[in-house]
């Protein structure tokens, strides 16, 4: 067992981060605990409405001179940002693996991810521009320029502590917009330390600001008139509340992204070893929380008989059982760990209740991760091992509903018409993959799928930080996406100029 | 059975163990034996570039790693290391003998790796192969020294 070592040695005592200042909270202090080791790695505070509220005073004050910066000039604090983030690239890693759970290798990912999006973000004076014609009509022009909206919150999820805030932060902040994030309190640090080197880079006071809390601070922002818009990441009743009760009744723009249940197919043709091993990453990767893991793998007998698609299942099965039986369970400090622990100990009893009721639904348990082996002396408080259900039929609770763990359900389907059929009867449409070797079937299902997120060949069809991250159905609520063209477009108004001289 | 299903950061924490103790080693014999000083030298500072070479890629290619599926099966990291500590009247032929060794299993482990991410992602395999090809060259042009070596005694 190789363990590298903790960056964080002592409890942190967490502050927001408001107008440049690390400010202690005047609201009670929760407990940041390592889910792997159970021991608690910093204070977090559940700040104040007063608090949000000085905070978006602050952000507001800030706008009219971070407007009037030149695009060139704040994609050079991001240029700076970029530099800091590679500098402390391993530190940056270690704290999400401390604080969520991921494993060193996932969250070294993680931080490449939102390293990218301050890299395309730094490209705003290209991004950012308008266009323009002569001419319209003999003498005058028409032209657009896309002009900052003020100040933007960013509530952030738990399982990418690090990287979803950055899918809007550098965007917004590059187009010369404010911002407020309100991290996850279960894994707050990672945004503690983006804070830090926003500091280091010298973007200016009020630009950038934290507050750590809970529903007082989410609602505080979801009210606030001086909110200009809200990106949300999180689950789908929740995100609900925030499109059509709290930014509806405002009048805010969203980007709200939500839940998801995707569903990975296995075609005749696919490349069983690759499928499989994309799979393992797919179902098992980040433990299972991350809305573009798949969950359902449908193993699809287009034009097999019967007898032929009963033995393609089985040994699609068997591959993928294996597979998974062979991934390794621990700290993700420890570099030989596949897997990590759950987040907290009630989304592992969330976890095994699903377990439990696919049992009670009739699904065969063909690999049970409530039996738990681990590398090195470790509380199993949080781990659930990775999970294999046979014989899952999609009128079960298991088969419809987002687990957020590591429990794969294996279905059939005679045809990809059955398959794009089952994928279309749930409610959600984040992402869908299929593995086969027929351009034929890979574009039928690209074409029909109603799901934002396509993977051809690919397990987990992650957008890149220069493609908007899509996602339909009960997904995503809103219009334009985060990522991108897309994030650079919701962060601005439009503005159409029609001139003439005399 | 033994799980041989290592991960990438177990592959780069061996890369960056391996091309650390390469580079002490070499300093030592840049110590002991000065008429070979800069070549011995030379290999040093080259292990420290692989070493910033290979990890930056790996940084900068880790996402795509995991979500392409990447992983090295069927390797045993112990197959690869080498005991480079001399003792302290260790002859030149010796130490000649330790380094070429210690370039042989460098070499067959960057190999080795290259060729289990060969199908998936164009710069890992490229970064381990180009450590590969400098790894082999040195143990020819150690061959070289031994030989002389040999032919002088």
């Amino acid at each position: 067992m190789a363990v590298l070592e903790e960056p964080i040695k002592e409890v942190l005592d967490i502050k927001n981060y408001i107008d440049g200042e690390w400010v202690e909270s005047a609201g009670e202090v929760k407990d940041v605990v390592n889910p792997a080791t159970g021991k608690v790695i910093g204070k977090v505070p559940i700040s104040t409405k007063d608090e949000i509220d000085a905070t978006v005073a602050a952000a507001k004050e800030a706008f009219p001179d971070w407007r009037r910066t030149p695009p060139l000039a704040r994609a050079r604090c991001l240029f700076r940002l970029k530099e800091l983030m590679e500098e402390n690239f391993e530190e940056l890693s270690r704290v999400q693996t401390m604080e969520h759970g991921k494993t060193i290798d996932e969250s070294r990912g993680e931080t490449r991810r939102g390293i990218e999006m301050v890299e395309v973000a730094t490209g705003i004076p290209s991004l950012m521009m308008g266009y323009n014609l002569e001419d319209i009509v003999t003498g005058i022009d028409e032209y657009l320029i896309r002009q900052p909206l003020g100040v933007f919150g960013i509530i952030g999820p738990f399982n990418f502590p690090f990287m979803v805030p950055l899918w809007f932060a550098p965007f917004a902040v590059a187009t010369g917009n404010c911002i407020v994030v309100k991290p996850s309190s279960e894994d707050p640090i990672s945004q503690v330390k983006i804070a830090e080197l926003t500091e280091e880079a010298g973007i200016p006071p009020g630009v950038w600001n934290v507050v750590h809390g809970g529903r007082t601070v989410v609602s505080g922002m979801l009210n606030h008139p001086d909110i200009e818009g809200i990106c949300f990441v999180g689950s789908t009743p929740v995100g609900r509340d925030v499109i059509y009760k709290g930014c509806g009744d405002t009048g805010k723009r969203v980007i709200v992204m939500c839940g998801a249940k995707n569903f990975a197919l296995v075609m005749p043709d696919a490349d069983l070893n690759r499928a499989i091993a994309a799979c393992m990453t797919s179902f098992y990767g980040n433990t299972g929380q991350r809305c573009l893991a798949n969950a359902n793998l449908i193993v699809v007998g287009e034009g097999l008989s019967k007898e032929e698609h009963d033995a393609f299942y089985d040994k699609v099965v068997d591959a993928f059982v294996t597979a998974a039986s062979r991934i390794r369970m621990g700290y993700g400090l420890d570099d030989t760990v596949h897997m990590g622990p759950l987040r907290d100990a009630g989304k592992k009893e969330k976890v095994l209740r699903y377990i439990e009721k696919g049992i009670e639904e009739g699904a065969r348990l063909r690999l049970d991760g409530r039996k738990v082996e681990l590398v090195g002396d470790l509380p199993d408080t949080c781990f659930v091992g990775p999970t294999v259900f046979e014989d899952v039929t999609l009128d079960m609770a298991i088969a419809r509903e987002e687990i957020f763990g590591p429990v794969a359900n294996m279905m059939k389907a005679s045809s990809l018409d059955e398959a794009i059929e089952m994928i279309h009867r749930i409610p959600f449409g984040n992402a869908a993959s299929i593995f086969t070797a027929s351009g034929k079937w890979a574009r039928e299902f690209q074409y029909r799928v109603e799901c934002g997120n396509i993977g051809i060949n690919i397990g987990i069809a992650a957008p890149m930080a220069f493609f908007p991250f899509s996602g339909m159905k009960d997904s995503f609520f809103g219009t334009l996406h985060g990522q991108g063209q897309e994030a650079i477009r919701f962060f601005t108004e439009s503005k159409v100029v029609i001139q003439r001289w005399f | 059975m033994e799980n041989l299903n290592v991960t990438a950061s177990a592959i780069i924490s061996f890369t960056e163990k391996l091309e650390d103790s390469s580079s002490a080693f070499y300093e030592e014999l840049a110590g002991r034996w000065v008429e070979r000083k800069e070549t011995f030298l030379a290999y040093a500072k080259e292990s420290k570039k692989n070493k910033t070479q290979v990890v930056r890629t790996y940084q900068e290619t880790i996402t795509d790693a995991l979500e392409a599926c990447f992983s090295f099966e069927g390797l045993d990291l112990r197959d690869y290391e080498v005991e480079t500590a001399l003792a302290k009247d260790a002859s030149y032929a010796e130490a000649l003998g330790v380094a070429i060794e210690l370039e042989e299993r460098a070499c067959a482990f960057y190999l080795d790796v290259a060729e289990r991410s060969e199908s998936l992602l164009a710069t890992i395999p490229r970064a381990f192969k180009r450590v590969a090809k400098k790894r082999g060259k040195r143990k020819v042009e150690l061959q070289s020294l031994c030989d002389k070596a040999a032919a002088g005694s």
